[in-house]
């Protein structure tokens, strides 16, 4: 036996490298899957384990993470042991089984869930809070919330997560963060949660979003997660209030609710912009992803704008991103002083969190913009459509989508400081849908075709006598 | 579709496939592998395998009426008859059954081409003519038969291997070195698909959504040396793990590259790129009507329908015609009035092969020929290929992302590279970098799959 095995190692080296690094890999996977990786989907019977060490790679999550998590999961795991033992598998389990699950059961579970944030009582703490802690939790937090709810956890479960992010376990965090099938929202989530997030906020925060949905829903059938919050909030001077909140569809579904109504794209339109020349342009900042890519590259707008844009930016990444060894938005305000900022981002993270998140996001960076350089006018560009063909194909990249995302992000015009247009007006069709004689790949528009952008910017400028 | 390359063919089906074949006893392997091959042509086309199955038992049954020992002549000339009339009636049904669904692909929709039919139906030709030619020395059984047809290694693109190349009759020992040898080849042909070509595909997909009209020469260039590259890796990778999936299993290799980029001349090009598609038609369509052991005009005949043939082979867009007329038609030339002088000098054989053959590609690659005729407009811009929108500087942007796939891509294109791995495959340190090289494919198949838009990143 002993030759055989001795024999066997001779000759298949190669074999026995791959094997053993296979099952190392998958082990990491798995030791990991309760804590750093609880966020991510797994399918076990169509991928090894070791993806997600992979995946996590990809989010800037490495193996040794586990070590610096597994205090507080112990820890977790011990408040809540016997009935809670399964947490972290079952809410992984849920991952891999979507949505309908989740919105099948929630209703009866609900008021559990409701319950639990009443006796656990940790949510006031991060009430009203706002921001990036809380998109960590909001992009994808509430759903899984609700997933688990499904598999029966009890009200401790809840206040003990809720006490878990309060002593600053981003582990838990992710977990929370983990979505409902859209793993992109995921790592998105998952990455704002874990760079950003002041933990002893998003704690007590979590909790009570996760809660308050399935609480209104059990009472009311159909009701926001955020729509509260949002309605509650000090909207600065000018904003306007959504018009109505997000269905439990929309919301369960992360996908954009059009929550807003085209009031703001109403208001930003009663703007008179006029016709300028591109010496316009001379102290202008484009921000964007690749579709500000093409704009830069195939008109000759970059002669006169500076272009800070990259492919597969989100509006999560724009102040974070060093565009290519650029630098980042922050150094490239304080080292010009820019007289008009153009911003389009949208269509990366459009199947990620919910319109509410997006607007957080969209918010803090146009408020970013605005604290640096005051006197700028910033113009809100509306997210470029997608043609019918992709627009009646793709459940995310589609048109509805996008124009509920345009829709949100149109009421922050003030028409002052903050200005909306949209380049949908001279790319669409009839129908609304980018004209799919401008595109090969249904998103982009092909070299030629950004000069149609560049003359409605032209036709878009802020005329000085109205600054 | 199941791919090599895909994590659910690498880490659930293959482990599985691998495990019962080779704890069932090598004299039940062949049924076990037949009925593997089965499963993983219905797993990706449930519908379809109907076709296969239909196909291999008519070819089993008219092969039975055509076979004979290969030391046995046929002395009436009614017996001549009779299997001359089958093998007329196999063919004349596996042409039927291919011509059929590539009418239905081109006048209905692609997707009633039934995945690796031209593959397979080759194969099935090649039996039959293998066995009208008495090739085949031992009367294959239908289990041998069926299994050739439906290998799964081979069953969606290929090699095409001919019957007697399988060796099927035998036993299939476990051979540890003979499994290593495969793993290794399957490996690296799985860095070639994933780490290579998929992501020169990317840069071809930049080049349509910018649109050929607003591509600067160079990058057209650029797009044109990569498209090659990518073409080579794709299908050089794809191979390489069909063959060594073959060895691992207890089959021989099958060679269907052999450094193609390095030839002198488009006829040696096409004599080592897909080498086993070249092999069947020049025995199976070349050779028969008459070779070059004739006069001019019959040798110009007969290459023109070889290619013609061999475009159409290819695809169903009229792209592939002209592609596979231009080639015949350089290759007519080369026959007839510079191939010698290619041979004499080969540097200039090298440059010929390596400025034309990328040109040829890029009509294989172009299905509509107005975008075919703004392609060639840009790399020619000299006759009247102006542009529109045009950025000077693309190629400067585009150098700096891929560079390092063209470097590695070049590299491997090298002669010298091929004896390297062929002397050095079982050093330690190959070794760790072919691991290296697995864990990297699974991680850029990790991190894209299931994502649509691996491609499109906006």
């Amino acid at each position: 036996m002993r030759a055989k095995v001795k024999r066997f190692i001779q000759k298949s080296p190669f074999l026995l490298l791959l094997v053993s690094t296979g099952i190392l890999f998958s082990l990491i996977g798995l030791c990991g899957r309760k804590n750093i990786y609880s966020g991510q989907e797994y399918a076990p019977l169509k991928e090894p384990a070791s993806v997600m060490m992979f995946k996590g790679f990809k989010d800037d999550i490495y193996p040794w993470q586990m070590f610096e998590e597994e205090s507080a999961a112990v820890m977790a795991s011990k408040e809540d042991a016997g009935q809670q033992n399964d947490t972290a598998e079952s809410g992984a389990v849920a991952d891999g089984q979507g949505d309908e699950k989740a919105t099948e059961e929630l209703p009866d579970k609900a008021q559990e869930t409701d319950k639990a944030a009443e006796s656990g009582e940790p949510g006031d703490e991060g009430k009203n809070s706002q921001g990036p802690a809380q998109e960590a939790d909001d992009g994808a937090g509430s759903p899984e919330s609700e997933v688990k709810d499904g598999h029966g956890p009890d009200p401790a479960e809840e206040a003990k997560e809720a006490d878990t992010g309060r002593n600053g376990t981003s582990a838990q965090e992710k977990e929370e963060g983990s979505g409902n099938g859209k793993d992109q929202g995921n790592k998105e989530d998952q990455e704002s949660g874990a760079s950003q997030g002041t933990v002893s906020d998003s704690g007590g925060r979590e909790d009570e979003e996760d809660t308050k949905p399935a609480e209104e829903d059990a009472e009311e059938g159909s009701k926001p997660p955020e729509g509260k919050d949002l309605q509650e909030r000090e909207l600065p001077n000018g904003r306007i209030k959504p018009l109505r909140e997000s269905t439990r569809e929309e919301y369960l579904n992360h996908i954009s609710a059009d929550i807003y109504g085209d009031a703001g794209v109403k208001r930003a339109a009663e703007y008179g912009f006029s016709q300028v020349d591109e010496s316009y342009f001379d102290d202008a900042l484009f921000i964007g992803d690749s579709r500000t890519v093409g704009l830069r590259d195939y008109t000759d707008l970059s002669e006169h704008a500076d272009f800070y844009c990259e492919t597969s930016l989100t509006i999560q990444k724009i102040l974070k991103e060093d565009f290519h060894g650029l630098g980042t938005i922050e150094k490239a305000l304080e080292n010009k002083d820019y007289g008009k900022i153009y911003i389009m981002s949208g269509i990366n993270e459009l199947g990620v969190g919910t319109t509410e998140d997006f607007m957080d996001h969209y918010t803090e960076v146009v408020d970013f913009l605005h604290e640096k350089e005051p006197e700028a006018k910033i113009f809100i560009q509306g997210i470029m459509r997608v043609t019918g063909k992709k627009h009646h194909s793709d459940p995310i990249f589609n048109n509805d989508n996008i124009n509920a995302r345009n829709n949100a992000i149109a009421t922050l015009a003030d028409n002052e400081c903050f200005f909306y247009i949209d380049v949908n007006e001279v790319v669409c069709d009839e129908e609304g849908n980018l004209n799919s004689e401008y595109t090969y790949d249904q998103l982009h528009l092909l070299g030629k075709y950004n000069d149609l952008w560049k003359q409605f910017l032209l036709s878009h400028g802020v005329a000085m006598e109205q600054e | 579709m199941v791919s090599f390359s895909g994590l659910e063919f690498l880490f659930r089906l293959l482990p599985v496939f691998l495990i019962i074949y080779f704890i069932t006893p090598a004299k039940h392997r062949e049924s076990i592998l037949l009925l593997e091959s089965l499963i993983f042509y219905a797993l990706g086309e449930p519908l379809f395998v109907l076709v296969l199955v239909v196909a291999t038992a008519l070819n089993y049954y008219l092969g039975e009426k055509l076979w004979k020992p290969g030391n046995v002549p046929c002395i009436y000339g009614r017996q001549v008859r009779r299997r001359k009339t089958f093998l007329l009636l196999a063919v004349g049904a596996d042409v039927g059954i291919l011509g059929v669904f590539k009418c239905l692909a081109v006048f209905v929709d692609n997707a009633l081409l039934p995945m690796g039919l031209s593959f397979y139906i080759f194969k099935m030709i090649s039996y039959q003519m293998d066995l009208y030619r008495q090739k085949v020395p031992e009367k294959p059984g239908w289990k041998q038969a069926a299994l050739y047809f439906t290998l799964f290694p081979q069953v969606e693109s290929g090699p095409i291997m001919g019957y007697a190349q399988g060796g099927f009759g035998s036993g299939k020992g476990c051979s540890l070195e003979g499994f290593e040898d495969g793993l290794k080849c399957f490996v690296a042909g799985l860095g070639m698909k994933v780490l290579l070509a998929d992501k020169l595909a990317i840069l071809w997909n930049d080049l349509q959504m910018i649109g050929f009209q607003s591509i600067s020469t160079p990058l057209a260039w650029l797009g044109a040396a990569g498209y090659s590259l990518q073409l080579y890796f794709d299908f050089w990778g794809y191979s390489l793990m069909a063959s060594g999936l073959m060895v691992m299993l207890g089959y021989p290799f099958i060679m269907n590259f052999n450094d193609p980029y390095a030839s002198k001349s488009i006829s040696e090009f096409y004599r080592r790129w897909h080498v086993t598609l070249g092999r069947w038609f020049r025995e199976y369509v070349y050779i028969p009507l008459g070779g070059s052991r004739c006069d001019k005009k019959r040798l110009v005949l007969n290459l023109a329908l070889v290619w013609l043939l061999t475009g159409i082979w290819h695809g169903n867009g009229f792209n592939y015609l002209v592609w596979g007329s231009v080639i015949g038609l350089v290759i007519i030339l080369e026959k007839l009035v510079y191939g010698k002088l290619l041979q004499k000098i080969p540097l200039l054989g090298n440059v010929y092969v390596l400025v034309l053959i990328p040109l040829t590609w890029v009509i294989f690659a172009v299905t509509d020929l107005q975008q075919l005729v703004i392609y060639f407009g840009r790399l020619f811009p000299w006759f009247g290929g102006e542009g529109i929108a045009v950025n000077q500087r693309d190629i400067i942007k585009y150098l700096r992302d891929y560079s390092i796939y063209f470097i590695a891509g070049i590299s491997l294109c090298i002669p010298a590279m091929t004896r390297f791995w062929k002397r050095h495959k079982d050093h330690p340190l190959v070794m760790l970098l072919l691991v290296l090289v697995f864990w990297m494919a699974v991680y850029s198949q990790s991190v894209s799959a299931g994502n649509p838009f691996m491609y499109l990143k906006f």
